[in-house]
């Protein structure tokens, strides 16, 4: 019976991770102005491993606009800037798969920690990687 | 197309031979709390017990196939991968072995042992999904919150080896991506001895409990003949005394070595009787023999490469050489998937992609399961063969001027045309190409 | 008791049992939550449940009966309600003393049961159709058990030449416990435990909540009911769960601890009415909210063989035990 694993839980602390605050505030924006101020405090999300996939990270200067991570692309994120022979991400797309960091011949691509990318507006500078 | 089909006298009967006129109709989706996804249910019912059952998929079709082929391969695994967010590794597993085959690309045996932990880490955490959906079909909410709790540490785990919790990534033509180094070792080993120690936990909430065992004794009966007879897969036929396993039967990556056995109620010592309740004691003793897998892998890992074709821009340019068709088929935590390949030289794309999901044969047996069962039972069994619709539908009729319903005849007809279709898209020695 | 006097007892009953059975009910989210080791919805989430609801609009289906699928929900509530005002709290009697026996009470409470069915068949859906052939089900199979344990003790306490027997201002000044021999002890005890098998499933909580079962029919009875019609449901289940919790503790925990401790006056008074809804929570607590989140739903049938069966042979052995308990006592 289950009653043995309830009472140990009624008497433990809720494993839910109290991710952004123990209560949905009513106006998340407002909240974060407040953590922001130092007012409100903010419960951190659990961390991340190491090799965590997150938002690509770009090295502008060591890309030599070869496009092979255009070609392995699998949800076209990467947009080629033929003048400047450098690449634009729309991260609002990414599948987070680092296939182009594999592939990429001089390391200018690299995995970032980054995933909380929610936004209300997929072409927001927090989305572009160029 | 309009003379195929069928009469509206002949529809009208073939309606009245799926209907019963005394009952009283219940839909249950495409959308309703019982399923997690879209499909529907329509019953006939007399006070609470089910007379017959129409069931009409459709509503999760996506095109993937034809995405498939407007891909490169390497894009290829990562589309294959997003078929289905729980068996996020089978499906790419199953698409590189196709792949490997018709390419002819050899995979070192290191790789091969990776392959089988994140496959075998897939299951438990797809297997423990799968008990607290059940858990909570039934309303036990609190067994729901609680195999979920214990999930979070494969998900952990497959998040600190693969880099993600779910859509893992890892997998590619001739090895994995990613090694899992010695330092990982010990925390791999404390997580299994984790869930060692909750498997017996598990089995007394389930299977010794008496408002869960009233639900699922005896409950959504699938005999070991109509198993057979519908060509049931995965836990769904094991329960019922099958023992059919696609690491047992076929065996593939380092399975042979490690002599995977299907595991059915006897293993438990009880009879087979084929209902709900031997359905979860499967999924839960597949868990324990999964972490044994786990293990054994562990243990007999040997070092070396983890790809043939390290560079992904050289085996790009291979793959584009290729040519030839290949087969995969994993056995992934629902049942076989089983991935056909057509691969042409010049041709980055697939020609061909073909791919059965473990559903796809479990569909039919949601028949006899729900035979005679009552409207309280509609939950449990429809969830009893762990489906997943998005995985499985692969037709969607959008042409349909006068009834949505396709029947048998206009069907196979359909499915001629479109296997011609596909032929004439194949340019050279292709086993069916002979057109017309 | 003037008229005046009444009305005011009564809206401080109201006003006073809406914000405890709130107060018991978020109490019960918050507790099933920490057992199923989450963190659960702030103490005011019932309360900003309402709130929302009322603000809703309220849909009537169209192939609803209009007028019986309104009046449903606020018969339930009346009813509930009415109920609560028949209720001794703690050492005070009931604000309708006089005016209605247990019997009533035990009425009363089969209303809203029998509203939420009305108000299924009458929406059209045949989720709620389902539920509500669920529900009847139900209510015949348990309240066999409910007026034998209720009955019971009118009858013994009649025995003892206390009366009324009936009303439950009675019953409450007079616990049985310390009447009655040890087969008797055996008997009310029996009697006790059926009361608290059938307290879950007057209130349609797991493992017999089939008629609303959410996996199974979508929430039954209630899937067409929005706004202002939910949310008089929800508060004749917030009521109802005291008006419950409340017979329960009249009918076999009625006891205060000012005496006991010696306190007398308004102070006694006060500790007395506390001690009361602590009793009410222990109730709701282990009768509720304990035993919804430990078991599976059950289906109609073994709801109703669980009813039929076991619990109305305790209740009658109960029963019998407690005849039998009169013939030793000699009355």
């Amino acid at each position: 019976m289950i009653f043995k694993a309830l009472l140990q839980q009624l008497l433990t602390k809720p494993v839910t991770n109290r991710f952004p605050a123990k209560y949905m505030p009513r106006s998340v924006v407002k909240f974060l102005g407040k953590v922001e101020k130092g007012e409100a405090k903010l419960t951190p999300p659990v961390p991340v491993t190491e090799g965590f996939r997150g938002r690509i990270a770009y090295d502008r200067e060591k890309c030599i606009g070869c496009q092979l991570c255009i070609r392995v692309c699998p949800a076209r994120v990467i947009e080629f800037k033929p003048e400047e022979k450098k690449i634009r991400m729309y991260v609002a797309r990414c599948t987070y798969c680092a296939q182009c960091v594999d592939i990429c011949p001089v390391g200018a691509l690299s995995r970032s920690q980054d995933f909380l990318l929610a936004d209300y507006d997929r072409f927001s500078p927090n989305l572009i990687v160029e | 197309m309009r003379e195929a089909r069928l009469g509206p006298e002949e529809m009208a009967e073939k309606k009245r031979e799926k209907t019963c006129s005394t009952c009283f109709e219940v839909p249950i989706g495409p959308v309703h709390p019982a399923l997690k996804e879209g499909i529907r249910f329509t019953f006939w019912v007399e006070g609470e017990k089910i007379k017959k059952v129409d069931i009409r998929p459709g509503f999760m079709h996506r095109g993937i196939e034809f995405m498939g082929t407007k891909r490169n391969l390497v894009q290829l695994i990562y589309l294959a991968e997003r078929i289905c967010g729980i068996c996020s590794v089978s499906h790419p597993l199953a698409l590189v072995q196709a792949v490997e085959e018709a390419a002819g690309i050899e995979v070192p045996p290191r790789a091969q042992y990776i392959r089988v932990i994140i496959g075998e880490l897939e299951r438990i955490h797809s297997h423990l999904l799968w008990a607290g959906v059940a858990a909570h079909e039934l309303g036990f909410d609190t067994l729901l919150h609680y195999v979920w709790k214990i999930r979070e540490p494969v998900l952990d785990l497959l998040e600190d080896i693969t880099g993600n919790r779910i859509d893992y990534a890892i997998p590619i033509y001739g090895g994995v991506r990613r090694d899992i180094p010695p330092e990982k070792y010990p925390k791999l080993k404390d997580a299994l001895r984790y869930y060692r120690s909750l498997v017996e936990d598990l089995l007394n909430f389930f299977l010794r409990d008496p408002s869960i065992e009233a639900r699922t004794r005896n409950i959504g009966i699938l005999t070991r003949e109509e198993a057979d007879a519908l060509c049931a897969v995965g836990p769904t036929a094991r329960a019922s005394g099958l023992r059919k396993d696609v690491r047992q039967d076929w065996p593939y990556f380092t399975y042979p070595d490690l002599q995977v056995r299907a595991l059915t109620p006897e293993d438990m010592g009880l009879g087979v009787r084929g209902d709900v309740y031997d359905r979860i004691m499967v999924r839960l003793l597949e868990v324990s023999q999964s972490i044994q897998i786990i293990e054994r892998c562990l243990e007999e890992m040997p070092d070396g490469e983890i790809t043939s074709v390290p560079k992904v821009a050289a085996l790009l340019a291979q793959l584009k050489k290729a040519e030839g068709e290949g087969i995969g088929r994993h056995e992934a935590p629902r049942g076989e998937v089983f991935h056909y390949i057509r691969l042409e030289a010049d041709k980055e794309a697939p020609v061909v992609w073909k791919v059965k999901a473990p559903t796809y044969s479990n569909l039919m047996s949601w028949f006899p399961m729900f035979k005679d069962q009552e409207i309280a039972d509609i939950p449990i069994v429809a969830a009893s063969i762990d489906p997943c619709i998005c995985c499985m539908d692969r037709v969607h009729i959008v042409r349909g001027e006068r009834e949505e319903v396709v029947w048998k005849e206009e069907l196979l007809r359909l499915s001629w045309e479109k296997t011609k279709r596909v032929a004439s898209r194949v340019t050279r020695h292709a086993p069916w190409g002979r057109k017309g | 008791m003037s008229g005046l006097n009444a009305l005011w007892q009564a809206i401080l009953v109201l006003v006073g049992g809406g914000a405890i059975g709130f107060l018991y009910k978020g109490l019960d989210r918050k507790l099933a939550a920490r057992l199923q080791g989450r963190i659960g919805p702030p103490l005011r989430q019932p309360v900003l449940d309402v709130v929302k609801l009322l603000l809703k609009e309220n849909v009537v289906p169209r192939t609803a009966v209009p007028w019986l699928f309104q009046a449903a929900p606020f018969l339930a509530f009346v009813a509930a309600v009415t109920a609560l005002l028949y209720l001794p709290v703690g050492p005070l009697s009931p604000v309708l003393h006089g005016y209605g026996d247990l019997v009533l009470v035990l009425y009363l409470l089969a209303i809203p049961a029998l509203a939420m069915a009305l108000g299924g068949l009458a929406s059209g859906s045949p989720y709620a159709v389902v539920g509500a052939q669920r529900e009847i089900v139900m209510m015949m199979s348990y309240e066999f058990p409910l007026a034998i344990a209720a009955v019971g003790i009118a009858w013994r306490l009649s025995t003892l030449g206390i009366g009324p027997s009936f009303s439950l201002a009675t019953i409450a000044a007079n616990p049985l416990w310390g009447s009655v021999g040890p087969l008797g002890w055996i008997g009310l005890s029996l009697l006790f435990a059926a009361l608290l098998a059938v307290t879950p499933a007057e209130l349609s909580k797991i493992p017999f909540d089939i008629p609303e079962a959410e996996t199974e029919i979508a929430g039954g009875l209630l899937v067409e009911y929005s706004g202002v019609n939910l949310a008089l449901f929800y508060l004749a289940d917030v009521i109802k769960t005291l008006v419950i919790a409340g017979l329960v503790v009249a009918l076999f925990i009625p006891y205060g601890i000012a005496a006991p401790l010696g306190i007398a006056g308004i102070g006694g008074k006060i500790l007395d009415i506390l001690f009361f809804l602590v009793k009410l929570f222990v109730v709701i607590f282990v009768a509720v909210t304990v035993i919804r989140v430990s078991f599976a739903r059950l289906k109609v049938d073994q709801v109703a063989r669980f009813y039929l069966l076991p619990t109305t042979l305790i209740s009658l052995a109960g029963l019998l035990l407690l005849v039998l308990d009169k013939v030793v006592m000699g009355g």
